[in-house]
């Protein structure tokens, strides 16, 4: 997918700064920024690409507790565009402000709620009409769907010294799949073998990358390998 | 109508929230005979408490007519935890493009048999358009659903067979329960619009959405009981025989102007008939 892989640790602030960077490009946006917090709520971490003056601004005003896309994003169970977040607060400082520093307008907020209480949330933000927009968002919001867990998941297992026993397990139908997979077979074959349609072969294969902090296939099999999951062969 | 309600927006829809735990008493506790808590006529669970979505079918008169709840697979939800029998005690899939749909219901009670706009069919065809098209335009691939053999053989039958199933069937307190997968896919949505010949828009427009609303709904039905109450005020006028009967109704609608129960004063011109 050409970008980091931060699934592989260990992950230090500086990977993940690049790799917001690069999921930024890669999306075609003009920014990006992530913020996520443990189940209290009392550890805080961000990676934003806005430029030092708006970071410097926001820290220094506490902006963080204040923000209405992260306030609501973080109950939202799908992604918040800012629209409606200017809709609900309308005329909230923080986002006039953040339009006096040049941020976009557009934009959307991504919410991920962990299994333990802990929630992220993957901002992406373009310049442009609101229609160039809506395409943009309709066209890239899979991908981020699966960035943003993705991000999330990491940041958490980095900042809290998790021990692997407390990632999600894996089930014996993703195992069996990515065994498969590991093997050579392709997502069709695997389906035959198993007797289940592709979409529950491609259901099963998300849900394993998932849970294995993997964006791609291959990573995910070199993952479960590592982690005696599954037999090289 | 379709109109979704998440902690975004609930505080403006409390009053079509507490008739959907109302119809989910009805039919979970009531005709499902599921094990669940029923408290004063609602049944409430833990995973209402955690910011779920709610996509909920409403009738002109704003009675809740359907509904079904929305978590991310990503964290807590039934499958997780509750509904784990289900999988055999596997663990439920996990992915940012899959939600879990919980408590798929709609009012038999008040809705008619057969087919067309108020029958369960139209009303259940509604409800699951609005779930997949909300889903789509979230980025969501694929839902899970918690359904029993009945509303299995509903989805069959309705051209929205799940495409496979996790886990086995299992019993949960009187009844089965069972998880499905459902593609949020427009050939699915296609499918459905198809058989249950909808071919409109099924969510609430800026108009119904405002008067959906607690506020709405209010004023709905204060007017309501204001036409009422003056239909009751003419309706005595009629009856008076005398000119102490009519003078009494006179205070009467006096007062309950006074109080803004009805619009408009007492008209003169209408004492004045009565009296001569």
């Amino acid at each position: 997918m050409g970008l980091i892989d931060i699934g592989a640790e260990p992950t230090s602030r500086d990977t993940f700064n690049a790799f917001i960077e690069q999921l930024r490009d890669r999306l075609g946006v003009d920014h990006a920024a992530y913020a996520g917090m443990d189940h209290a709520g009392s550890d805080i971490r961000g990676f934003v690409t806005y430029p030092g003056a708006w970071i410097e601004h926001y820290q220094q005003n506490e902006m963080a507790s204040k923000d209405p896309t992260l306030r609501l994003a973080s109950r939202s169970i799908a992604p918040l565009d800012w629209a409606r977040a200017a809709a609900i607060c309308e005329g909230d400082r923080v986002m006039l402000e953040a339009s006096d520093f040049g941020l976009p307008r557009n934009g959307v907020t991504v919410p991920v709620r962990g299994p333990f209480g802990d929630i992220g949330m993957l901002s992406v933000s373009a310049h442009g009409s609101p229609e160039q927009w809506k395409k943009q968002f309709a066209h890239i919001r899979s991908d981020l769907q699966s960035m943003a867990v993705y991000l999330h998941d990491r940041v958490v297992q980095s900042f809290t010294d998790q021990n692997p026993a407390m990632r999600p397990l894996m089930s014996q139908r993703e195992i069996e799949i990515l065994q498969w997979i590991a093997v050579g077979k392709t997502q069709r074959d695997v389906g035959t073998i198993l007797s289940i349609s592709d979409r529950t072969v491609e259901v099963h294969l998300r849900s394993a990358r998932t849970k294995l902090s993997a964006l791609t296939t291959t990573q995910a099999v070199a993952r479960a390998i590592e982690s005696r999951l599954i037999n090289p062969r | 109508m379709i109109i979704i309600v998440d902690a975004l927006n609930r505080h403006k829809y409390t009053t079509l929230v507490d008739r959907m735990f109302q119809l989910r008493a009805q039919v979970f506790g009531g005709r499902l005979g599921w094990d669940v808590q029923v408290e004063n006529g609602r049944e409430i669970d833990q995973y209402d408490s955690l910011d779920p979505a709610y996509v909920i079918g409403v009738n002109a008169a704003g009675d809740v007519v359907s509904c079904v709840r929305a978590l991310q697979t990503t964290g807590p939800h039934m499958l997780s935890d509750v509904f784990s029998a289900i999988l055999g005690d596997e663990p439920p899939l996990r992915s940012p493009t899959l939600w879990e749909s919980t408590r798929f219901c709609v009012d038999t009670k008040r809705l008619a048999r057969g087919r067309g706009p108020g029958s369960i069919s139209d009303a259940t065809a509604e409800l699951m358009i609005g779930s997949l098209e909300y889903a789509m335009s979230s980025g969501i691939d694929d839902i899970v659903t918690v359904i029993d053999p009945v509303m299995d053989k509903v989805l069959k039958r309705s051209n929205n067979a799940p495409y496979d199933y996790v886990g086995s069937t299992v019993q949960m307190g009187k009844v089965p329960a069972l998880a499905a997968l459902l593609d949020c896919t427009q050939e699915r949505i296609d499918r459905v619009r198809d058989f249950a010949n909808i071919p409109h828009d099924v969510f609430a427009g800026p108009e119904e959405l405002a008067r959906f609303t607690d506020a709405g709904l209010l004023s709905q039905s204060n007017s309501v009981g204001r036409e009422l109450t003056v239909d009751y005020l003419w309706a005595q006028f009629d009856a008076a025989k005398t000119v102490d009967e009519v003078a009494a109704v006179y205070r009467m609608w006096m007062d309950l102007f006074s109080k803004g129960l009805v619009e408009s004063a007492p008209p003169e011109s209408l004492t004045s008939r009565h009296v001569a």
